[in-house]
């Protein structure tokens, strides 16, 4: 198990275009992934669980993930998250 | 393979008549040598210029329609000026004549169509209606056509055409529809032709009912199913293309993102269809057509789901 935080830059948050993202770069990897907003956790690979999260800009997200590629994993979904997923 | 459209090579003034006589209610008068000079264009003329003289724009590659107007002014000549009016027509080598509106042709057409292998009709329609049937039809004969390896349904009335590689699973996915009530156009080849903006397909006259099945052969799917399982033609609304489902999908995830496909230089949405065991395509198929109803409507499911949601972040800044 492998974890780290995250936060959300973009003033939109993670509505559905960054949560797709997020989901699409979740799929590439075998391990399991889940990502918390500290109220709710939710599986990192379905689009309505991440979009239920409703993440607004500067909410905390702790993503974890576990499995082979569990480090590379959240490395690289925490480096999605803290692009703004290319918004402002 | 069989078309109820004959190819625009064949289609002579024999098979005009063969095809479209009847509703057109024509009759020949004159020239029947002139039967097998080949019908080149869709379009329709009316030669009341040329008939005056001014023949330097005349359109004689046209079928050539003489109606009240000609037959008036024709009427208003006298022997030798009509005579030479209609010698500047037959110095062409257009398709065929039709006189509407139940005119008598004058004898000076009926002879020099005799004289030159070029065949007269008349008909008791009006002038405008006919038009209108007569190039609606030769549109279709002549519009620009392609073959698709695919199979057309009719889902709640919207044209789908399902595509993807040999084997993926259409054809079971189609037989999944009709199962469901819904109507087969074409399986495995579909014809395509465009009419003005729209993508209109068809089947083969035989194969079009039946389906190949791995593993069964050939069905009959209206012996099976009933004559409101088949349909002859219908628009195409849709492309659904089944694809195998990867290790790295790059599938669309919301529904934001339309994408299209092109046939005949006509857009139409394509949906990419992920296959995998236990998934019900025939059920996916149907939904699919749902959405495309909503959206023709203009209701937009995944930008509405967004814009709540944006709202919902807007009203718990910092989460939850």
């Amino acid at each position: 198990m492998y974890q780290k935080a995250v936060a959300v830059p973009n003033r939109l948050g993670v509505h559905a275009r960054p949560a797709a993202l997020i989901v699409k770069k979740a799929a590439v990897f075998g391990s399991e992934i889940t990502i918390s907003n500290g109220i709710e956790e939710v599986n990192g690979k379905s689009i309505m669980g991440v979009m239920t999260l409703a993440a607004g800009q500067g909410t905390e997200l702790l993503i974890s993930a576990s499995g082979e590629d569990e480090e590379r994993a959240v490395e690289e979904l925490c480096s999605l998250v803290s692009s703004g997923f290319g918004e402002d | 393979m069989r078309d109820r459209y004959p190819e625009p090579g064949d289609m002579t003034v024999r098979r005009l008549v063969e095809l479209i006589g009847q509703k057109l209610l024509i009759t020949p008068v004159a020239g029947e040598t002139g039967y097998s000079r080949l019908v080149g264009s869709p379009d329709i003329n009316r030669p009341g210029l040329a008939l005056t003289g001014f023949t330097h724009r005349f359109l004689h590659d046209r079928i050539q329609i003489i109606g009240e107007t000609e037959i008036t002014y024709l009427s208003s000549l006298d022997q030798e000026a009509r005579e030479t009016a209609v010698r500047n027509l037959f110095q062409f080598p257009v398709y065929c004549f039709i006189v509407t509106k139940g005119f008598e042709p004058p004898a000076e057409i009926a002879e020099g169509a005799a004289g030159c292998d070029c065949a007269v009709f008349r008909s008791p329609r009006d002038t405008t209606p006919l038009i209108h049937d007569l190039t609606g039809y030769l549109s279709e004969v002549f519009a620009p056509r392609k073959c698709v390896h695919g199979t057309l349904v009719d889902v709640f009335g919207v044209g789908q055409l399902v595509t993807g590689r040999s084997a993926i699973g259409k054809s079971e996915a189609v037989l999944g529809l009709v199962e469901r009530g819904h109507r087969l156009i074409a399986d495995d080849i579909v014809r395509i032709r465009r009419t003005g903006e729209q993508l209109l397909g068809t089947g083969d006259a035989i194969m079009g009912s039946h389906m190949e099945i791995r593993g069964l052969g050939m069905v009959n799917i209206p012996v099976l199913y009933g004559i409101r399982s088949v349909k002859d033609r219908h628009p195409v609304d849709m492309e659904v293309r089944l694809v195998d489902w990867t290790q790295k999908p790059d599938f669309d995830r919301t529904g934001l993102d339309r994408s299209t496909t092109t046939y005949l230089g006509v857009r139409i949405p394509q949906i990419v269809l992920p296959v995998l065991p236990g998934r019900n395509i025939a059920l996916l198929l149907e939904v699919a057509a749902m959405s495309f109803l909503l959206e023709s409507r203009g209701v937009d499911v995944p930008a509405e789901l967004d814009l709540k949601l944006i709202e919902r972040m807007r009203e718990t800044p910092g989460g939850g």
